[in-house]
């Protein structure tokens, strides 16, 4: 047996080496497009030009000169705004593929609840390039906007350029997100419902459980787990936006109001290309997600020894 | 009610309402019927409740369809909800002529096609021997590719990276950044932990080495979790709109959400299509019908629909896969 270990371990050993030459291709593209960026952080603390040394980390450090955005007004304001778009996004649309999932698993016939799914994917298919144009034709002032015809047939009044006001903009996102997000969302909880042991529902059934006491005691305690690490993940996008969401949805007349981080930094960083600013910028707002991150995923270790790390 | 049991082969959860002849027979006794007002209520509410989603779903689709199909000026006439009033292709024959939207579908393409192919085997590559738990430093370069997950550059820091390694208008930007994804990598290490290991050590005894293992028994055992992720990394490919934003100006590498964008925002047609470029079927088609050139809104709708709807057409075949990656996923943890 033991002499048999032996020869059992030297066989795999042998052309061993080949593993590590396997993990070559990714050793060196996360080293290129993770590590180095993370590395050239540092010109946040520079007063970086691009053409100076190596990166340009050849330029000369400025401690945290370029930090004197935290005493700003305008960028609390833009935090702000950050922070309550994401937040009244999470809030509102968070919660509903669970039910969603939940309303799923009480169809009776398969085929229809096949329908569903299959049409309720459908907008994970299509870039928010298409959801802007979309809600570009839907709110349109002109004739072939939908939502003022149905205004106008109903209430009457006059038709409203939903997109040039950025009091809707919220509204828009709200909406748009709910609409191309919470069929998507589901899938991973109907995966987990596949998961729930079925003993629970014979056993509840011979308690005489019925469906609605089987789907709120049985089926939603068995996607709790889930729901809070999805949570979790979603903690960190608390002052990130979707950068495509927002970009696509804004116009030249509402963006300065509606800018968020993200889109500020681009903005600031590539279009205007004032370097050493906006990656302060976005520094300062990847270390607030890190921190975010980390807390959610030390509630969830204390809560239930479910850790994402 | 009935849990779907198509994807649920591996797992323990076995449909129990419909395999469970006693489930079914419950359902008939005296007992349950009390509820059934109730509960036929409620699936008449789930149901409605669910052609609504439906139509909500479908009909920004069929509308941006219909009015792609529609003659512009008449548009202005009034509204359409459901159907064309006045049917023409005259749009798509204008559109197609667009040379910036033919050059976008050869890149876009190019990169539907190339993206998989690195991606896959970058990641399927790595996951072979990190699925090897006896080998050593393999924690090391776990951690390794892990930590990106939690710290990483900016956008500021990666675009600077971008522009030092000449990717700025450089089609391998669409291809080489993104190939390889921590998250992909682990599913597809589970995937791997699946196969038979006597597989493997039959031929390691027949002298195969680790190369020959990973091509002749490896590769050909994860064809379903690389078909998942290939299928996934086409639509990634395919609906990338910010690398273009980010790191493109050449306009011959513009990618067709790009080119959708611009559309979009034009506020003139003249900025949208060049006319004075416009080729001769085009010219044949304003002789012809006596055809003003089509307005900029049905312009921007019709570019969406062809640059939308491939995928949507696509999409459905590969939904069996949706589940597989979530499940092996969930396994993980």
């Amino acid at each position: 047996m033991g002499s048999n270990e032996i020869t059992r371990k030297d066989i795999r050993m042998r052309s061993c080496w080949i593993l590590y030459v396997f993990l070559i291709p990714a050793t060196i593209l996360t080293f290129i497009f993770s590590y180095i960026p993370m590395f050239t952080n540092i010109m946040a603390f520079q007063d970086y030009h691009i053409n100076n040394g190596w990166l340009g980390l050849g330029s000369k450090f400025v401690g945290f000169r370029n930090f004197y955005f935290l005493k700003e007004r305008w960028f609390w304001e833009l935090a702000g705004r950050t922070v309550f778009y994401s937040f009244t996004i999470l809030v509102t649309s968070f919660p509903l593929p669970l039910i969603l999932a939940l309303l799923l698993n009480e169809l009776k016939n398969q085929t229809f609840k096949k329908f569903v799914q299959t049409v309720s994917y459908i907008p994970r298919f299509v870039s928010w390039v298409t959801v802007a144009g979309m809600f570009y034709i839907f709110l349109s002032v002109d004739p072939s906007g939908v939502v003022n015809n149905i205004k106008q047939a109903v209430f009457g009044g006059e038709r409203i350029s939903y997109m040039q006001h950025e009091i809707y903009f919220l509204p828009i996102l709200v909406i748009s997100n709910i609409w191309k997000e919470l069929g998507w969302g589901t899938i991973i909880y109907l995966a987990a419902i596949t998961n729930i042991s079925p003993e629970l529902y014979e056993a509840a059934q011979v308690d005489g459980a019925n469906r609605w006491h089987r789907a709120i005691y049985i089926t939603l305690p068995g996607l709790i787990p889930t729901f809070c690490i999805l949570l979790i993940f979603s903690l960190g996008g608390l002052v990130n936006t979707n950068f495509d969401q927002v970009f696509n949805l804004q116009n030249q007349v509402i963006r300065e109001s509606t800018d968020t981080i993200n889109i500020w930094v681009f903005y600031k960083g590539i279009r205007a290309q004032l370097f050493g600013l906006s990656s302060a910028v976005a520094l300062f707002n990847g270390l607030v997600t890190f921190v975010l991150v980390m807390t959610g995923n030390y509630i969830t270790k204390k809560l239930n020894n479910t850790a994402i790390i | 009610m009935d849990i779907n049991t198509t994807n649920a082969k591996d797992n323990l959860a076995v449909n129990i309402y419909s395999e469970n002849p006693a489930a079914v027979s419950k359902k008939k006794s005296p007992s349950r019927i009390k509820g059934s007002t109730g509960e036929r209520i409620f699936d008449i509410l789930n149901v409605s409740f669910m052609i609504i989603l439906s139509f909500i779903t479908i009909y920004p689709f069929w509308y941006v369809l219909v009015v792609s199909l529609s003659n512009g000026n008449d548009l202005a006439n009034g509204p359409v909800w459901f159907w064309p009033r006045n049917f023409t292709l005259n749009n798509y024959i204008y559109v197609l002529q667009y040379k910036l939207l033919r050059s976008a579908f050869v890149v876009t393409i190019a990169r539907c096609l190339a993206g998989p192919v690195i991606s896959v085997g970058v990641c399927m590559l790595a996951a072979y021997p990190l699925s090897k738990r006896w080998l050593p430093k393999r924690k090391w370069f776990l951690f390794f590719y892990m930590l990106p997950m939690f710290i990483g550059g900016t956008v500021i820091s990666n675009y600077v990276v971008m522009a030092k390694l000449k990717l700025l208008n450089n089609f391998l930007v669409y291809i080489i950044p993104g190939a390889f994804g921590f998250f992909n990598m682990v599913i597809m290490r589970t995937f791997i932990e699946q196969i038979p290991i006597e597989l493997e050590e039959s031929a390691m005894l027949d002298g195969a080495n680790y190369w020959v293992i990973f091509t002749k028994i490896i590769l050909p055992q994860s064809k379903p979790i690389m078909a998942a992720f290939a299928f996934f990394s086409v639509v990634h490919n395919w609906l990338d709109f910010t690398t273009t934003l980010l790191y493109v100006t050449k306009q011959s590498l513009y990618t067709l959400q790009y080119v959708l964008y611009l559309v979009v925002n034009a506020s003139q047609a003249s900025n949208m299509i060049d006319i004075t470029n416009i080729g001769e079927s085009m010219r044949r088609l304003k002789e012809n019908q006596r055809a003003a050139l089509p307005t900029p809104e049905v312009v921007k709708m019709t570019v969406m629909v062809v640059v939308t709807f491939p995928l949507l057409f696509v999409y459905p075949f590969f939904q069996k896969y949706f589940v597989v990656g979530m499940n092996l996923g969930a396994i993980k943890g």
